[in-house]
């Protein structure tokens, strides 16, 4: 399912471009999230726990950071559980806006397993919720 | 259905049930969304607390201008009750919309509130009534507005350790007009779009119009922009047009966020048309 | 001796008689292979892969084989030995995946077995398959048949990078002339999409070793037991005669049954292992993920006639999306499509080229109708597409290309022989029914008025009955034993396996009548392949075309032995039977068929050269198929707010010969027209980019229900069969075959002002709702 979005954030572009890939900042901020520990260059381990409406499940997974540009980077993560898997992928682009930054974000979500079956009415609108959680986060 | 093991208790007081839930233990009410979850596994709670047994729960009673219904009181139950078909008809519209028979026989407006499922359709007429949901917890209780409760996808005000009580209603003015309109999405009977209404007329003109909209997008929620263009006299279906405007709509295999919006519009028509209709 | 008191017995062929399963099936009763509990029974449950494609790198079975109560833990290296599920389809040139009954290296669907874990109870069992970590490389899959033939696709097997199973090509007349000829040529890309099964009983089976015997006993949700225990014997190297497979109630199979799955043999191996009896239940979402899938056509018609309307000669690409390996008939299928290309129609010539294509999904085969909805589909939406071209009226132009009476038998351009049909009827009793001259005034008045109405239909032809042998990859006779007891009670037992088409009370009415004994007395068995004698199995609408003229055969043998006993008793050598009587011409006297079994049994005295006993076996091989046909016509409304189609009437005219039971005739209508309607208007398996079936669950899967069915009016034209004794012509399909196209002509038809010619399934709100606006606003919204 393809993703896109605007988000402004009342950061300066550089910061909320530093932020951004700040693995202590990244583990704060995407739901669920348990641990982040660096396994590599721009790549991370992830353990995280979802829990929305009834549903909870642990997954493990990775970040992964590629692409990156001065304009922005792509934002990978993947995780596997008993639920199933699933994988975001989102490219990041920053701009002045205003006093704050616009982050645009494009890409791609995956779900599979037992999840990409049943919950398919509520991807998209699952997906956006943690997208904006995750934005709300960064901004506190 | 073979989900995980599960300590199961089935509380005859509030009290109790609240202290299990406290305790950790996840609250069970008519069970027709944590059950199918917890059957394929996606849902693995370590302890249940069903709430049918709890009789303090289950009651629908007209007091002081308002309907308090109690938490675990079936569809059915508010689709058949003499009170809410005379006095709130919008709510008994609504339930008799929601899922199937077996649903509704089962099915409970607490379980449904709480779950606060971005298709559900008891949202839509909540918010258009301004309806309060009673929360309490072991050691809390408050009451909040439909708008204030439904915060976004799944998301709802209960705190960890708090159910829905009640939900309270308005006894309609003489002069009121309601309709909820939904389409359907054939399989799961959730609403793609459902739209609730609620009209008030006084010397040919709109005086109050209430609008609750689910399905849409992330949450139910009152389309003021269609509100407000009715009670200054616009034409409704310029009125409904405005609904879904600067609402990120939902998409999904059966109706992408285009079609939605698109609907969302011809439900609101529909709806705010025969709520118009039934104020006289 | 039995005084002459000869009452003519009330036929039963022909009344609505409620069926004899009903009772236990409502009152739940019935016993189904989930309801069977054996001592020391244990449980398995299998684990599947969540990835379209993937490489294997390991699987970690300790946590799992540690748990309480887990007595067995097998990966594909224990079945690596052995043999695969089986296809049985032969086509020249198939390239045929090796389907272990665990995947060995790679998965290559959504559902794929990896692993089956067995324990002492369900919940463990799942709870330990839970615990089996398997670690994938996951690789690249493609789930669209086209994409899949696109140069550079994944491959779905690594050894056929073009994933191409095989082609097929066939072709009659002289296509090339008629296309020459025409004055008009009309084309269009048609599909029909992947379709689930869904029977109310999911698969399961419960299989018992007896090691002492060294045999084994395998229950199984199937429509074809005989079938299963022949496929299960080699598969496991065990002797045919020592395999008992035992069909209980089965709920329903649509096709989906017709086959031997990895499951069963899985089961079977694991219980001759362990010693244990052990049960596998197959919960919904397996069943959506493994059990074989429905249609997945994507085809390219093009049709050549002339400005009056014949028809010279249809030309089809057929693009089959087979799935990621081979079920029992699979590849098969699509070539009944082709046989099935000329449709009712005179057409002399056709050219038909498939391709079976390979996607990492689960199989598609046999799902009720199996290649016939898919190529009528085809050939009904041509005709209309034509009809619109020429501006003819498509009931004209219908009655215009029709074979004529006269014709019959009719020799088709693919090769096949119609037995007997009288197209005309169906189609102008359902013009009558709906009073179409009338109807066409309404819909214009309709349309004055800004309404979107339509009126749509469909006529059908069938190939049922299957069939010759010749013409089936395992035999396509059936068998009946008809035994009087020694009480006059006669027992049935039938080779064909009924699994909700109510044999049991059809062949109690012709046992009945033809054997002249009480409709109650007659117990018909079947599914036991410890109790019945070998038979083929239900599928192909052909149990009462095929079982019933063999139960008929079986009664005429049974007939000479009865006459023969009963000329012994009367001392004479001239008698009749009739009525369940014996009757001596001369005399008038007369013995019952109960006086008769208990002289054939007690055998104090015995005719010449006659052995005790009253019990008679046939084997009856039909001469071809039957070609049963109709007519549907569908009135609907389409809502241009919402693109909701309204259904206002839905007429169904059947022609499939003699009705035994209308009753069950109606049902078998009623329920066919159901899936068809399901299929234009609801179902559709979904499969995303990365072959994840997204409309995993009845969430999303949307199985039509009684409430959103129209009111059906359905009736009949009776042209019995020669090619039976009994004149019958199978009815299971023809609901289904006849009720998408009426369905998709309806639609079209509402929305022919705007320029529409043609709607690809499910007509989905949204898709009508796109189609109106790009029509009227020129937008591609």
């Amino acid at each position: 399912m393809k993703i896109s979005g605007t988000n402004t954030l009342a950061l300066a572009p550089e910061e909320a471009y530093r932020r951004m890939q700040d693995p202590v900042v990244l583990a704060a901020c995407m739901p669920g999230c348990e641990s982040l520990e660096t396994i590599g260059e721009d790549e991370y381990r992830m353990k995280m726990k979802l829990a929305m409406a009834s549903l909870s499940g642990a997954f493990e997974g990775k970040v992964r950071i590629t692409d990156r540009t001065p304009a922005g980077f792509r934002l990978i993560v993947e995780g596997t559980g008993k639920l199933g898997f699933m994988k975001g992928e989102g490219l990041l682009t920053f701009s002045q806006s205003g006093d704050g930054t616009e982050v645009a974000y494009e890409g791609d979500v995956q779900v599979g397993g037992t999840i990409a079956a049943v919950g398919q009415r509520l991807i998209d609108a699952t997906a956006k919720m943690m997208i904006k959680r995750f934005f709300e986060k960064l901004a506190a | 259905m073979i989900p995980q093991q599960f300590e199961y208790s089935a509380p005859k007081s509030l009290a109790e049930a609240l202290a299990l839930i406290a305790d950790g233990g996840k609250p069970l009410s008519g069970g027709m969304s944590l059950i199918p979850m917890m059957k394929l596994r996606l849902a693995a709670p370590d302890r249940v607390v069903d709430l049918a047994r709890i009789a303090e729960l289950s009651y629908i009673r007209e007091q002081a201008g308002s309907i308090h219904i109690g938490a675990t009181t079936t569809h059915h139950e508010v689709e058949s009750s003499a009170v809410i078909r005379a006095k709130c008809p919008l709510l008994a519209e609504t339930a008799s919309f929601i899922g199937d028979v077996q649903v509704r026989n089962l099915g409970t407006i607490g379980g449904s509130v709480a779950h606060a499922d971005p298709s559900a359709d008891y949202p839509a007429a909540l918010q258009a009534l301004e309806a309060k949901i009673v929360i309490k917890g072991a050691a809390s209780e408050r009451t909040v507005s439909a708008d204030d409760f439904f915060v976004d996808t799944f998301t709802t005000a209960l705190e960890p350790g708090e159910i829905v009580t009640e939900v309270i209603v308005p006894v309609e003015a003489a002069s009121t007009g309601t309709s909820y309109q939904k389409l359907l999405q054939p399989a799961s009977g959730f609403a793609i779009v459902g739209v609730a209404a609620r009209i008030q007329k006084s010397g040919g003109k709109i005086t109050l119009a209430r609008v609750g909209v689910t399905g849409l997008s992330n949450r139910a929620f009152r389309a003021a922009a269609t509100e407000q263009a009715l009670t200054s006299g616009t034409a409704v279906q310029a009125a409904a047009d405005v609904v879904a405007q600067a609402i990120d709509a939902n998409s999904d295999l059966y109706a992408s966020a285009e079609f939605r919006a698109h609907l969302a519009a011809v439900y609101a028509a529909r709806a705010i048309d025969a709520a118009i209709r039934r104020t006289s | 001796m039995a005084t002459p008191s000869i009452t003519k017995l009330e036929p039963f062929i022909g009344k609505r008689i409620r069926r004899k399963e009903d009772p236990r099936l409502i009152t739940g009763t019935a016993t189904y292979v989930d309801d069977l509990q054996l001592p020391g029974m244990h449980f398995a449950v299998v684990v599947r892969s969540p990835h379209g494609a993937a490489r294997i790198k390991s699987v970690d079975i300790a946590a799992a084989a540690a748990m309480k109560g887990v007595a067995m833990v097998l990966t594909g290296r224990d079945v690596a030995d052995l043999a695969c599920v089986p296809c049985g389809a032969s086509l020249p040139g198939l390239r045929v995946p090796e389907h272990r009954l665990l995947a060995q290296d790679r998965v290559y669907y959504v559902g794929h077995p990896v692993a089956v874990v067995v324990a002492t109870d369900r919940y463990i069992a799942k709870d330990a398959a839970e615990a089996v970590e398997v670690d994938y490389e996951v690789l690249q899959a493609v789930a669209d048949p086209e994409k899949a033939l696109a140069p550079g696709a994944p491959a779905v097997h690594p050894q056929w990078p073009d994933n191409t199973a095989f082609t097929f090509h066939q072709e009659g007349g002289d296509i090339e002339k008629a296309f020459a000829e025409a004055d008009v040529v009309v084309k269009q890309r048609i599909t029909s999409q992947r379709l689930i099964p869904s029977p109310l009983e999911t698969r399961g089976c419960v299989a018992q070793w007896h090691a002492a015997e060294k045999s084994l006993t395998l229950h199984t949700s199937t429509q074809v037991p005989h079938l299963v225990r022949s496929l299960l014997a080699q598969m496991l190297g065990l002797d045919e005669n020592r395999v008992r497979v035992v069909a209980p109630e089965v709920g329903g199979g649509f096709g989906c049954k017709l086959n031997l799955y990895a499951e069963e043999a899985l089961t079977s191996h694991v219980a001759m292992k362990l010693g244990k009896p052990i049960k596998w239940i197959e919960s919904r979402r397996e069943n959506f993920l493994t059990t074989i899938h429905g249609r997945g056509h994507v085809d390219y018609y093009e049709v050549a006639a002339k400005k009056d309307g014949t028809i010279l000669g249809i030309k089809v690409k057929i693009i089959q999306d087979l799935g990621s390996y081979h079920q029992l008939l699979g590849p098969a299928i699509p070539t009944l499509s082709v046989l099935m290309i000329p449709g009712l129609y005179r057409a002399k010539s056709m050219c038909a080229d498939v391709v079976g294509v390979f996607t990492n999904c689960v199989p598609t085969d046999a799902y009720r109708g199996a290649g016939r909805p898919e190529a009528t589909h085809g050939i009904e939406r041509m005709v209309d597409i034509l009809a619109a071209e020429l501006k003819m009226d498509p009931a004209e132009l219908r009655l215009k290309n029709f074979v004529r009476n006269e014709e019959f038998p009719f020799p088709t351009a693919t090769g096949l022989i119609y037995d007997t049909g009288d197209y005309a009827a169906p189609l102008r009793k359902a013009m009558e029914t709906v009073n179409y001259t009338e109807l066409r005034k309404q819909q214009a008045d309709a349309r004055k008025h800004g309404k979107l109405m339509g009126i749509g239909m469909s006529t059908y032809g069938e190939i049922c009955a299957f069939g010759p042998s010749p013409a089936t990859p395992a035999g396509g006779w059936e068998s009946a034993t008809v035994k009087i007891e020694p009480s006059g009670k006669v027992t049935v037992m039938t080779g064909v396996s009924p699994h909700g088409q109510g044999e049991e009370t059809t062949f109690s009415q012709i046992t009945a009548d033809h054997l002249g004994v009480p409709f109650e007395d007659v117990l018909v068995q079947h599914g036991d392949t410890a109790i019945v004698q070998y038979g083929i199995g239900t599928f192909g609408s052909r149990a009462t075309a095929v079982g019933g003229p063999a139960l008929y055969y079986a009664i005429q043998e049974l007939i000479i032995k009865i006459k023969k006993f009963g000329a012994m008793l009367l001392e004479s050598d001239d008698v009749s039977y009739a009525n369940g009587q014996c009757t001596c011409a001369k005399t008038g006297k007369s013995v019952s068929i109960k006086e008769i079994a208990g002289a054939a049994y007690r055998a104090m005295k015995l005719p010449a050269n006659t052995e005790p006993g009253l019990v008679a076996t046939y084997f009856w091989e039909p001469t071809n198929f039957t070609f049963p046909f109709g007519a549907h016509i569908m009135v609907a409304e389409v809502d241009p707010g919402t693109g909701a189609i309204d259904i206002k009437r839905y007429v169904a005219i059947d022609d499939c010969g003699n009705l035994i039971n209308p009753l069950v005739v109606d049902g078998q209508v009623h329920g066919g027209v159901a899936q068809g309607l399901g299929q234009a208007l609801w179902e559709q398996a979904v499969y995303d980019d990365n072959a994840q079936l997204v409309s995993g669950e009845f969430m999303d899967y949307t199985m039509p229900r009684a409430h959103m069915m129209p009111w059906i009016e359905s009736g009949h034209t009776i042209t019995p069969t020669p090619v039976n004794p009994l004149g019958v012509k199978g009815v299971g399909e023809a609901g289904t075959i006849g009720a998408s196209p009426a369905a998709v002509s309806a639609v079209v038809d509402a929305l022919s002002p705007l320029g529409v010619r043609h709607i690809d399934m499910p007509m989905t709100p949204e898709k009508i709702w796109r189609l109106i606006l790009s029509k009227t606003t020129g937008s591609n919204a």
